[in-house]
């Protein structure tokens, strides 16, 4: 049984259908958001403090966070995650040719640059009903790949890396500083940094190695990205139908130099990370709970198998399964599943329900299966700027939930369901055991290495970082894979990387199940008269920074604040930094402008006007 | 751009250099190092020691990195810059450049009031440097959200105050608040520049650029009007390269920079892609890719490429690498005003291309015929005359009747105006050495069997 919440079964055949007997089956009512006690406590106490970060810096985009902290106690009482921009993207794209959805899309993120173009890809596929050809797949998978592989050194080492540095450190715990210079770092044989503080050292902003390092890592696989690829962000190879690039020996033997260069330092950053990581859980154990929330996560699998994949809605259970996919506790494999238990809620959005408008578009997916009025194909969303209140509304995000229970996304939920799931074709490089995920990385400059990324009993701000050191290796050797299959494939004389197509008149459905640097990435598309009816974009980004949905349940970035425990040192509450929360935050990676991106229905904007209004008029 | 030396000179981290200037503020929520952005950066500087004479009046630059509408797609790019590379104008690195002191939400150590601060303290005129401004993403009609949240929100005000009693400040605003004293203002990409995509059809935001928006008459500090670097994303080195030329001009050092009469430096933006685009030889010759991954020219595909200002085909996307026509993709025009309503539909073979194109198909076919046979020519050692005496392929020694002629007006053209030399063209080596199947075979030596010079004439 794969849905706890929503009013669906399934059949003996694994027909989806509505339970019987609800009359109103996918009704809810929306909790209230109670403050009062909050208010007075604030307003009474002197260790009550109210803690507005705006902007939080180090992550892709707009964030703003407001917590209430308290003190004494060391913890935090509520939370609040705000995403401070909106640019309706996805109206420009209503009315236009579907394939101009592909680079207007992408530009949806500049960050992930070229996962929209894909995602849109696929659902135009869908749409259109064709696929592209193996090399065209492979090709696909291996610009993912590189995506991810300067995406991972970007977080690690620019964004939340510092919050582990020597100046962090010493700033905000003096006395880890001190121990950090002492303590030796257990594989200083292979990373080179003979104690933890040498590691902190590394961390450090501008002038720390690893910090520089890292910054001309995220450069050695755009390289390679721009020359397969064309640029990055926003490439154009990426086509219905498969790619434009022109692929020469050259192209992928200057790919195939970048990816050894990448191994070797892979090999030393992981290592250096679980160094990291073991050294905080021992200085105290209490950081074991910075960011900590229960492992619910989602994930759409990518890296499509070149000989399966046919973009259809039909089969994409099949070709799905040789994905990746999963919930957290592993629920379902299934991408009908995934996509079914979709909803999409705005009560404490800066938007109108799309519902009160009327009729609901789609009642089914087109394979019948029933849908919720709140799923993206049936969502439009309605911006309304107003005041933000942590009672009522607060962000530009939505909060889209799975089974109406509250999921996080992340390249390291991807693992996970790897791991878990046990379904990845095994090759000499990647394995996947059921409970952990092994790769073998070859000879480079350093010896052959084995690695085991076992999935954590803990789940915090350290084990996704640490994970997503392990998602570099990892992604790093599916790079590698995918560069043998290109040989491959072009050794056995299929160098076609594009399928013909034609744009369909009629009315077509179509959605594309992709993959971002942060995991989760589905596009949804309606065309008729072979123009866009309309367009939704659900990123991982939007699930983790999203707010509280109409049950009660704090979107990820909250929870992970509200079960972060104060572990900084400070004298006086003036002094407080937040840095734990700040970890807690920076862990997952927020990138705000997929966040964000979502758009308004053809509705005019409300416009408000009260006194403390400022006027931007230029 | 070497690898980083084991020991890297400049180190942050001494604290006891100097008091952090954060430490008298009302509270310390985001300001992790208890010190700042900047005064790491100086710290490094202090650490790198002086050169013994100044190499022009300015030390320290500002520059504040701004977001509307963007994707963040101008900063990633930026952040592949190598020449020169962020790192090193960061951390004052690169002699006579001043210390650029970046103010980026995406890279800061500090966040929020600690942030935002150094915003205020330019808008007073109490920093100890000039700055720039730099705003990325196109700027939203803020009046379409008076009373709410704004569509593009970058901190809040007042400082230090409770969250209920603040009001989110939208990046529009701090433009208007600080464009009057920056040294320059720099639109970079394409939104920032043109409106782009945000600011394209059916834009709800009222989306569009800066210098729609700050108007034909601003001019900054020095007197500039609003600097354009478009692009979608745009090339990260033409930003550092602009920046740098910038620079040393003030110092005393550099030439003028020139922009064109849209704001763009005129060194990269004034030729076409088209005319540095590695396909241009196959346009020259009428040779169109009709599929996407053919390596012709992508005219018929849906490039743009001919009537587009912009450089990424010579200065490539990242470390002079790649680029877009370079790996396959046709150009969609994302550094121009029109992008993208009067590029799209995208794929679709550019209307002006339906004469131009075919003029040079017509043109090209002539061209490439003699160009081939010249080529031929021109693959061929001055020894061979009827044999080539290649393992590779059956190459057929002798030469048709046109090519012979076409031959001796080429030759009668390289020495017109000159003395031919006297050579012997039947003498193969000066020494008059002969190959060992040369002298064993003699001229029999190579001569094919009847079928096979019947394929190797098929495949001629
Ligand atoms: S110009 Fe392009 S790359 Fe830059 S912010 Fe806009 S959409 Fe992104
Ligand atoms: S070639 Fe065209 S699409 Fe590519 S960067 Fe230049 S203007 Fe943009």
């Amino acid at each position: 049984m794969c849905f706890k919440n929503l009013p669906v079964e399934f059949d003996a055949q694994g027909n989806a259908h509505l339970k019987g007997g609800v009359v109103d089956p996918y009704a809810y009512k929306p909790r209230e958001i109670k403050r009062d006690k909050l208010e007075e406590l604030l307003a009474r106490n002197g260790h009550i403090k109210d803690v507005s970060i705006s902007p939080v810096t180090r992550v892709a985009g707009a964030l703003s966070f407001h917590a209430v902290a308290d003190l004494q106690e060391r913890k935090f009482l509520e939370a609040n995650s705000v995403a401070t921009i909106f640019r309706g993207y996805e109206v420009i794209l209503k009315g236009r040719d579907p394939r101009d959805a592909i680079y207007i899309s992408s530009r949806a993120c500049g960050v992930c640059g070229g996962v929209h173009s894909t995602a849109a890809c696929e659902a135009i596929e869908m749409a259109f009903g064709i696929s592209p050809p193996p090399l065209g797949t492979v090709l696909r998978n291996l610009a993912l790949a590189l995506d991810f592989l300067y995406d991972h050194p970007l977080h690690l080492f620019l964004l939340a890396g510092p919050d582990y540095s020597q100046v962090v450190v010493q700033a905000t715990s003096p006395a880890m500083w001190e121990k950090a210079t002492r303590t030796e770092a257990p594989n200083a044989e292979v990373h080179q940094f003979k104690t933890i503080g040498d590691i902190m050292k590394g961390l450090n902003p501008l002038s720390g190695k690893l910090y520089l390092d890292g910054l001309k890592m995220t450069r050695t696989p755009r390289e390679a990205y721009s020359v397969l690829f064309g640029k990055y962000p926003h490439p154009q190879t990426v086509v219905p139908g498969g790619m434009s690039s022109t692929v020469t020996i050259t192209d992928f033997n200057e790919t195939y130099t970048r990816l050894q260069k990448m191994i070797d330092w892979t090999k030393r950053m992981i290592l250096l990370w679980d160094d990291l990581t073991e050294f905080f859980y021992e200085y105290n154990p209490e950081y074991k709970k910075v960011g900590a929330r229960a492992a619910n996560m989602i994930d759409l699998g990518m890296w499509d198998d070149e000989n399966s994949y046919d973009a259809s809605y039909a089969r994409c259970n099949e070709w799905g399964e040789k994905r990746s996919v999963i919930d957290g506790q592993l629920v379902t494999t299934k991408l009908q599943q995934l996509n079914l238990g979709l909803e999409e809620f705005v009560e404490h959005s800066y938007y109108e329900d799309w519902n009160q408008n009327g009729k609901q578009r789609f009642a089914t997916d087109p394979s019948g299966a029933p849908l919720s009025p709140n799923h993206p194909w049936n969502k439009e969303t309605l911006p309304k700027p107003s005041k933000e209140s942590w009672k009522d509304r607060y962000t530009w995000d939505t909060a889209p939930r799975w089974d109406r229970q509250v999921v996080e996304a992340g390249c390291y939920a991807r693992i996970w369901t790897t791991a878990a799931a046990g379904l990845m074709p095994k090759n000499e490089f990647l394995e996947s055991t059921g409970h952990s995920l092994k790769f073998h990385m070859p000879k480079t400059m350093l010896r052959a290495m084995d690695f085991e990324w076992k999935i954590p009993t803990l789940w915090n701000a350290f084990e996704r970082n640490r994970a997503r050191a392990y998602c570099m290796g990892y992604n790093l050797m599916v790079a590698y894979t995918m560069v043998l299959k290109a040989f491959d494939l072009l050794r056995k004389g299929e160098d076609k990387v594009s399928t013909k197509f034609e744009v369909p008149m009629g009315e077509r459905i179509g959605v594309g199940f992709w993959g971002a640097g942060r995991g989760y990435l589905s596009h949804h598309l309606t065309l008729d008269k072979g123009a866009i009816t309309n367009y939704q974009i659900v990123t991982p980004s939007t699930f983790n920074a999203s707010p509280k949905d109409p049950f009660g349940n704090p979107g990820p970035y909250e929870e992970a604040v509200l079960n972060t425990p104060i572990l900084e040192d400070f004298d006086k509450p003036s002094d407080f930094t937040g840095v734990d929360m700040l970890r807690a935050i920076r862990s997952f990676d927020p990138c705000m402008p997929c966040t964000t991106h979502i758009y308004g229905g053809e509705r005019e904007i409300v416009r408000e006007v009260n006194t403390c209004a400022c006027s931007a008029e230029g | 751009m070497g690898e980083i030396p084991e020991k890297h000179v400049g180190e942050a981290g001494h604290h006891k250099q100097r008091e952090s200037s954060t430490m008298g503020l009302p509270d310390q929520v985001g300001n992790v190092a208890r010190r700042t952005m900047e005064e790491l950066a100086e710290d490094i500087c202090a650490s790198q020691g002086k050169s013994k004479f100044s190499l022009g009046p300015l030390e320290k630059v500002y520059v504040f990195w701004l977001a509307g509408m963007s994707c963040d797609g101008c900063t990633v790019s930026v952040s592949g810059a190598t020449e020169p590379a962020l790192e090193d104008l960061l951390t004052g690195s690169i002699p006579g450049v001043p210390l650029v002191v970046l103010h980026h939400y995406v890279l800061q150590l500090e966040s929020g009031d600690h942030y935002i601060q150094t915003l205020i303290n330019a808008e007073q005129g109490k920093l100890d440097g000039p700055y720039v401004l730099v705003y990325e993403g196109s700027i939203p009609d803020e009046n379409l959200t008076v009373g709410g949240e704004p569509f593009a929100g970058e901190g809040s005000l007042p400082l230090w105050a409770p969250s209920d009693e603040r009001r989110r400040v939208s990046t529009a605003e701090w433009m208007k608040r600080l464009g009057p004293g920056a040294a320059a203002s720099i639109a970079i990409g394409t939104c920032a520049t043109w409106g782009g995509i945000p600011a394209a059809y059916g834009n709800i935001t009222g989306s569009m650029s800066l210098m729609d928006w700050m108007g034909k008459d601003y001019r900054s500090a020095l007197g500039l009007p609003v600097i354009n670097i478009p692009g979608c994303a745009p090339v990260g080195d033409n930003f550092t390269d602009a920046v740098q030329a910038i620079l040393l001009f003030l110092q005393g050092l550099g030439p003028l920079p020139e922009f064109d009469e849209l704001g763009r430096p005129a060194w990269q933006f004034s030729e076409t892609v088209h005319t540095h685009c590695v396909r241009a030889g196959f346009y020259e010759e009428g040779t169109f890719a009709k599929e996407y991954g053919d390596k012709e020219c992508l005219v018929e595909i849906g490039c743009w490429g001919p009537v587009v200002n912009c450089n990424i085909t010579e200065k490539g996307a990242i470390s002079h690498m790649g680029g877009c026509m370079n790996s396959g993709a046709p150009c969609i025009g994302c550094t121009m005003p029109g992008f993208p309503d009067k590029f799209s539909p995208f794929y679709k073979a550019p209307p002006g291309s339906l004469v131009s194109s075919n003029a040079s198909r017509l043109l090209g076919s002539v061209v490439r015929n003699l160009r081939r046979i010249s080529q031929r020519e021109r693959n061929r050692e001055i020894r061979w005359h009827d044999t080539v005496p290649s393992g590779w392929a059956m190459e057929r020694g002798g030469t048709s009747l046109t090519h012979k002629i076409l031959e001796v007006f080429y030759e009668a053209m390289q020495f017109q105006g000159g003395k031919a030399p006297e050579r012997d063209p039947q003498k193969k080596f000066p020494t008059g050495y002969q190959s060992l199947p040369d002298r064993v075979y003699t001229k029999d030596y190579q001569q094919l069997p009847e079928d096979r010079v019947l394929k190797t004439e098929k495949r001629v």
